[in-house]
């Protein structure tokens, strides 16, 4: 088993790696590497207590770890722990397969992990804390940190999987996952479809008055359908996300562009209708 | 118009570091402007306030995130500032709602900056991986954290320090149909969220559920609460999920024909 290395990891290296996993991954961010140089700092631990005694073997695993590395923080726990596991088992030799390991699942696994730990995290965690919030009443910023919690667990069982199962289940893993994604993508849409009337709070004071009768445009919108407006909006919102040109950013001034218009358009009309 | 103490610019200040530390680890969400925007508002003694500006700003960037190391705007900035605004003034969270949004589109430059920093730190460290010197190396990684806080304190300082210059000049230079207008604006911006969320979930597979957690509140909102929708939207997810683990064994047992035909959807 132990080919040319005889040192093993205790509980404690592999606990210290998880807090600093947490923790330190992107301290060190930056475009060139963006979390390669947190990467080696998280893996540290272990490779002292692998290659502590031998400056040669430190020299080598230090060059392969400080690569370029970027992947989702919630699933990185799962590459870190197959990668001690590895260079625990074979040593430093393992330097190419650890390479491979960690380039190979970056990706699958930061696909994986921004749905899941971002995406369908937001959209269910902090839309509900908002919604609550949104009333006035603080007690929904305890979902987050609930939330959280959990969280801080399930990334604590990652490592210890990654580390147990070494290579096979972290690539399995990104299969496996997927009912579980499917299954949050519904309570996340659910969420969202629920949020738009709720959160959008935009009516129009619009008003036509023909002689005696006054039509108040948002009655009329309410026959038809109660809240068309918020809807419509995020559903241009949505179709312009989809263009090419539109990032967030951009939507940002269209939507403020809209409000300008939509909040001065009784006196814009107003002011036309006063000019003839 | 009330001044900020200084003491209460330095809890403000400490409570930034900790944010963006929070920000670029664990995410338990006091770098969230729901979070900062209250705190803000607690501080300044008008926690109302602080809810409703960050609610609104945390719901309009509820998708905005940094997926792959993308630069986003800094919500955290400019909700700590947009409430401080909002409470000295005593204009109202729309004001500050109106303020923070341009302040954290303006800071986006600042993320960059930290970040592009951070290269320095990235050399040092590789010219440490070369003489096996993991000591060093720890240091690089631990020193990338001074670029991220300064990117963000330092515009907090600023923006704090000045507050009352900054609130009368903003009050001298906006008009009043301009401020109506952000009014609206500020009601309508969630709407970005919810959209940017739809485009990363699989909203065209999975839209008949999105539809019924709309009708829900559109039509019943008087009864049920977004927390109702979300009970029934984890009792169908449940349903899905146990049914996609019987079509499952089924199609391990060999056992297809009876489970297929009931099976309307077609997954990838």
């Amino acid at each position: 088993m132990a080919n040319g290395n005889e040192r093993k990891l205790t509980k404690q290296d592999i606990n210290k790696v998880y807090v600093r996993n947490l923790f330190a991954l992107q301290f060190g961010w930056n475009y060139e590497k963006m979390q390669g140089l947190g990467y080696s700092y998280v893996i540290m631990p272990a490779l002292k207590r692998l290659y502590g005694d031998d400056p040669e073997k430190m020299k080598r695993a230090l060059k392969m770890q400080s690569s370029y590395f970027n992947t989702t923080p919630g699933t990185s726990h799962l590459i870190v722990g197959a990668d001690m596991a590895l260079e625990e088992e074979i040593g430093i030799e393992s330097e190419e397969a650890v390479s491979a390991l960690k380039t190979g699942l970056m990706g699958p696994l930061a696909g994986v992990g921004d749905t899941l730990f971002i995406a369908i995290y937001r959209a269910i965690v902090f839309s509900i804390a908002s919604y609550v919030a949104m009333q006035g009443n603080p007690v929904g910023l305890i979902v987050p940190l609930l939330a959280c919690a959990a969280v801080l667990w399930v990334r604590y069982k990652f490592t210890w999987m990654g580390y147990q199962s070494g290579r096979k289940l972290a690539t399995g893993f990104a299969d496996s996952i997927s009912p579980i994604t499917e299954a949050a993508s519904i309570l996340g849409l659910t969420v969202v479809g629920a949020l738009i009337p709720s959160v959008v709070n935009y009516s129009t004071n619009l008003a036509f008055t023909m002689g005696d009768v006054t039509f108040a445009v948002q009655d009329m919108l309410d026959k038809i359908m109660p809240k068309m407006l918020p809807l419509g909006i995020v559903m241009l919102s949505y179709w312009l996300l989809g263009k090419k040109k539109i990032n967030s950013t951009k939507l940002i001034f269209i939507l403020l562009g809209l409000g300008m218009i939509l909040g001065n358009l009784q006196s814009m009309l107003t002011a036309v209708a006063g000019l003839f | 118009m009330q001044e900020i103490s200084f003491l209460i610019i330095l809890v403000l200040l400490l409570y930034t570091m900790i944010a963006v530390v929070d920000q670029i680890s664990i995410q338990c969400g006091l770098y969230s402007p729901l979070f900062a925007a209250t705190f803000t508002g607690l501080l300044l003694g008008d926690l109302q306030t602080g809810l409703i500006i960050g609610a609104t700003l945390q719901l309009m960037t509820l998708g905005v995130a940094t997926y792959g190391g993308a630069t986003v705007p800094d919500y955290l900035s400019g909700a700590i500032m947009g409430t401080a605004y909002a409470i000295i003034s005593g204009e109202g969270a729309e004001y500050g709602i109106a303020v923070a949004i341009p302040i954290g589109l303006l800071l986006t430059q600042m993320d960059v900056l930290g970040r592009m920093s951070n290269s320095f730190f990235q050399h040092y460290g590789d010219r440490c991986a070369e003489k096996g010197d993991w000591k060093g190396m720890e240091k690089a990684n631990l020193l990338g954290l001074i670029p991220w806080e300064l990117s963000r304190l330092i515009p907090v300082a600023l923006g704090l320090f000045f507050g009352e210059a900054v609130v009368t000049s903003i009050n001298a230079l906006i008009p009043a149909w301009f401020m109506t207008g952000l009014r609206t604006a500020g009601s309508i911006l969630p709407a970005m969220g919810m959209a940017i969320l739809m485009r990363y979930l699989p909203l065209k597979k999975y839209y008949p559920y999105f539809i019924i957690g709309f009708v829900l509140l559109a039509y019943g909102g008087s009864s049920f609460t977004v927390m109702a929708a979300a009970l029934l939207g984890l009792a169908l997810a449940a349903l899905h999920f146990s049914r996609g683990k019987d079509k499952a064994v089924a199609t391990v047992s060999g056992d297809v024909a009876m489970f297929d035909d009931e099976e309307v959807e077609i997954d990838g």
